[in-house]
């Protein structure tokens, strides 16, 4: 039996509707799964229930009272404002050094030759196949015999010290800004210092803006690194991160979880508006780092 | 260097013995004076720190910490004791500082001998500010390194050659510093974690189990993941799917929460007495008093007298929930990853395939898969590798929980452990520093054989025309 062109065309017309609602159905179905634990994240912060809610999924009374003792009502287990600010400063400092460290790192590696170039490279390398946290361990006795544990000077220090280390996406970066520009800045007498602060700087915002991004956030996620510094338990010095971490204590977790779920709303959400703009560097990063090796 | 030793005045001779002397006789007095510091600077620590640390190196320390009453002060006298742990650290910061200073004071042989051919030859000497100027053009890479550098190797490389040091001792909780001494033992504590013999059982055979799942669990963590973030990627892209932006970013989300608060929910929510079991002891749809747990109890999933699932409590749920979660994160992690990639597969390969009759799934394995595969095998290296040490996933989900495996107990590990969050439990909680560091050499050993095959493949597959 022919078709008429009129209804080939309609039969093509209901297949690819069908398609585009099976795909866009289990998308939907595959999106309903993974956003579950942000779905009750968000519906516990603003429980009435202070323990984990087991009973049911969403809470049988809804208040705001989380956010509001989370940053009015303080005590000694929670301090968040305190915490904010502790990791505020931390990471403000930490990003300014680390930042400066990698792209420091990044253009010598990428632009500038001299004997050492390589081993320096290889070296890199190497470091990088050790477990950070077998190296963490040393550290905390090398800032302890400096008195310096228990400081926010500790966590500045070790967020920053080592972060020449993660030059590469940068280096990837500045080795695609064509050399002749700096070889004609160099023949009109500028020098290696002149060509890196008024040419490339200046050419490689974005590459700054992800290096800033990353190492600011560090410091709101790190919990591992942090709860080895901070040994004293005193929760003035916490971080965002050790502070709502400490909440889920086993001791704690039945009166503080709500207001663990409230604060990591609070810091989730700039964090993954943060993430979600730089997406595009992130990806750049991870595959050009990993292919380049 | 021992030529320019030979040919040099007594000026570079005397430079031997004194750094600066060449300085001052060719009037760099600023350089001379930065030189003398230097040295006097390196005698001092050696004095003080160097020589008493390096003298006990082959034992660690001999004299015990005590703590003996004295009636004339009416107070607790310590005495003048070692501490193993500080003679390690400075004796190997004491090395490290005679090999730069070895290094400076080679190198000055030859700059002294090169000044004075600069003056012999009437060549113009360098004054310090010229020096300085130096710093920013020809030698500028010293100046942007020099800061990053030192970071490094105070912050990365001392602590990661203490570490290894430590390995070839017996610095656990029974020779705790500053009350016990530790010492040397050689390559006994390699014994104990490579050899299952009579007393050294629960390590060596702990040590197996970690390393096994760690193999596992990286190769889960990363093909399931692989395979799923590029049909996800796949769908997302299709033609067929309307507001691509709106589902990459509801994924997208998922991994921008910080995971020690998506993990950590995670963990709650698959309880023992979480709200996934509450939610399983209901009923079935239209089965009165049939719920799911009994249904999941009849398949013989869970033991017969169990009232809920133990998804992170009992050895394999928790490891088949681990590997499970972890696509969680996973799959958009990767979706992200190859979107790029899957966009530049040349049309042409699928139009002659679809021409040729090829389906879905024959044009997935045949074109996609392949053609993927040979763009990113370096990053599903780099990607094992990074899973061998996922500490987050692992610690978040189950550190609290207990193992009922007795030779494991011993070890301090748990059935979950990885090897990274082993070494992390025995240095945090047991104060176990002899095995981590051993530990943490054999995770370098495991890394390194991958990354070594990850460098191995980009070279060879420069042979780039397969698919072009």
């Amino acid at each position: 039996m022919s078709r008429t062109p009129d209804q080939i065309k309609r039969a093509a017309k209901s297949k690819k509707r069908i398609k585009t609602i099976l795909h866009n159905g289990l998308l939907a179905v595959l999106s309903f799964f993974w956003l579950i634990p942000i779905f009750w994240l968000i519906a516990s912060a603003f429980n009435t229930d202070r323990g984990v809610n087991i009973r049911q999924f969403f809470p049988m009374n809804w208040t705001l009272d989380n956010f509001y003792q989370l940053f009015f009502q303080t005590d000694s287990v929670a301090n968040f404002p305190r915490w904010f600010l502790n990791t505020l400063t931390v990471a403000v400092f930490a990003c300014i050094i680390s930042s400066l460290f990698v792209l420091m790192v990044s253009y010598t590696m990428s632009r500038l030759r001299f004997n050492m170039r390589k081993p320096l490279m290889n070296i890199g390398v190497i470091l990088g196949l050790f477990p950070g946290v077998l190296s963490m361990i040393a550290i905390y006795f090398i800032l302890k015999s400096l008195g310096l544990t228990d400081s926010l000077l500790a966590l500045i220090i070790v967020y920053s010290a080592s972060s020449g280390l993660g030059y590469l996406v940068a280096k990837g970066f500045f080795d695609t800004i064509p050399k002749s520009l700096d070889e004609a800045a160099r023949i009109d007498g500028a020098t290696q210092w002149d060509v890196f602060w008024r040419i490339i700087i200046p050419l490689s915002r974005p590459i700054i803006v992800y290096t800033v991004l990353l190492a600011f956030l560090a410091p709101w996620v790190d919990f591992v690194f942090a709860n080895i510094i901070m040994t004293s338990r005193d929760t003035n010095k916490f971080t965002v991160a050790i502070g709502l971490y400490n909440m889920l204590d086993r001791n704690l977790v039945n009166n503080y979880f709500s207001l663990f779920t409230a604060g990591a709303v609070v810091v989730s959400i700039p964090i993954s508006v943060l993430f979600i703009f730089m997406q595009k560097f992130y990806v750049e990063g991870v595959t050009g780092g990993s292919v380049k090796g | 260097m021992s030529h320019d030793f030979k040919t040099g005045d007594i000026y570079v001779k005397l430079s031997l013995l004194f750094l600066s002397i060449g300085f001052f006789r060719r009037h760099q007095i600023i350089k001379g004076i930065l030189f003398s510091i230097i040295q006097i600077g390196f005698i001092l620590f050696m004095i003080f720190t160097g020589i008493p640390n390096l003298s006990r190196y082959n034992t660690l320390g001999t004299i015990q910490f005590e703590s003996v009453y004295n009636p004339i002060t009416r107070r607790n006298e310590v005495n003048n004791y070692d501490h193993s742990f500080k003679i390690l650290l400075y004796g190997l910061i004491s090395i490290i500082v005679i090999i730069v200073y070895v290094y400076i004071h080679l190198k000055n042989i030859h700059t002294q001998r090169k000044l004075q051919w600069c003056e012999a030859e009437g060549q113009h000497i360098n004054t310090f500010k010229e020096d300085l100027i130096q710093l920013k053009d020809d030698r500028f890479h010293i100046t942007l390194l020099t800061l990053p550098v030192s970071g490094i190797v105070f912050f990365t490389i001392i602590p990661l050659l203490f570490m290894i040091l430590v390995a070839f001792t017996n610095y656990d909780q029974l020779h705790m510093p500053p009350t016990k001494l530790f010492s040397w033992v050689g390559f006994r504590n390699f014994e104990i974690l490579l050899t299952t013999g009579s007393n050294t059982v629960t390590f060596g055979y702990a040590f197996r189990k970690v390393l096994t799942w760690t193999l596992t669990w990286a190769f889960f963590a990363t093909f399931l993941n692989y395979i799923g973030g590029i049909i996800l990627a796949l769908l997302i892209n299709s033609k067929y799917t309307k507001w691509p932006k709106l589902w990459r970013t509801i994924f997208v989300i998922t991994i921008a929460v910080p995971q020690f608060v998506s993990l950590l929910l995670v963990r709650h929510f698959f309880a023992d007495q979480g709200i996934m079991n509450t939610l399983l002891s209901s009923n079935i749809p239209f089965l009165s008093d049939y719920t799911w747990i009994d249904w999941i109890r009849q398949l013989g999933l869970i033991g017969a007298n169990r009232e809920f699932v133990p998804f992170l409590t009992d050895p394999v749920w928790s490891k088949v929930m681990l590997i499970l979660i972890n696509c969680w994160i996973g799959f958009p992690y990767v979706m992200l990853i190859t979107t790029g990639v899957l966009m530049n597969i040349p049309k042409d390969l699928y139009e002659s395939a679809e021409i040729d009759g090829a389906n879905k799934f024959q044009l997935f394995a045949k074109i996609t898969m392949p053609y993927m595969l040979f763009v990113t095998a370096p990053y599903l290296i780099t990607n094992f590798v990074h899973n061998l040490n996922n500490f987050n996933v692992i610690y978040l989900l189950t550190s609290t929980r207990v193992t009922s495996n007795q030779l494991l107990a011993n070890a301090n590990a748990s059935d979950t452990d990885l090897l990274v969050t082993w070494l992390f439990k025995l240095t945090q909680d047991y104060y176990n520093y002899k095995m981590a560091s051993v530990i943490g050499i054999m995770m370098f050993l495991l890394s390194a054989i991958f990354t070594l095959l990850a460098f191995n493949y980009t070279i060879k597959s420069n042979k780039e025309d397969r698919f072009q």
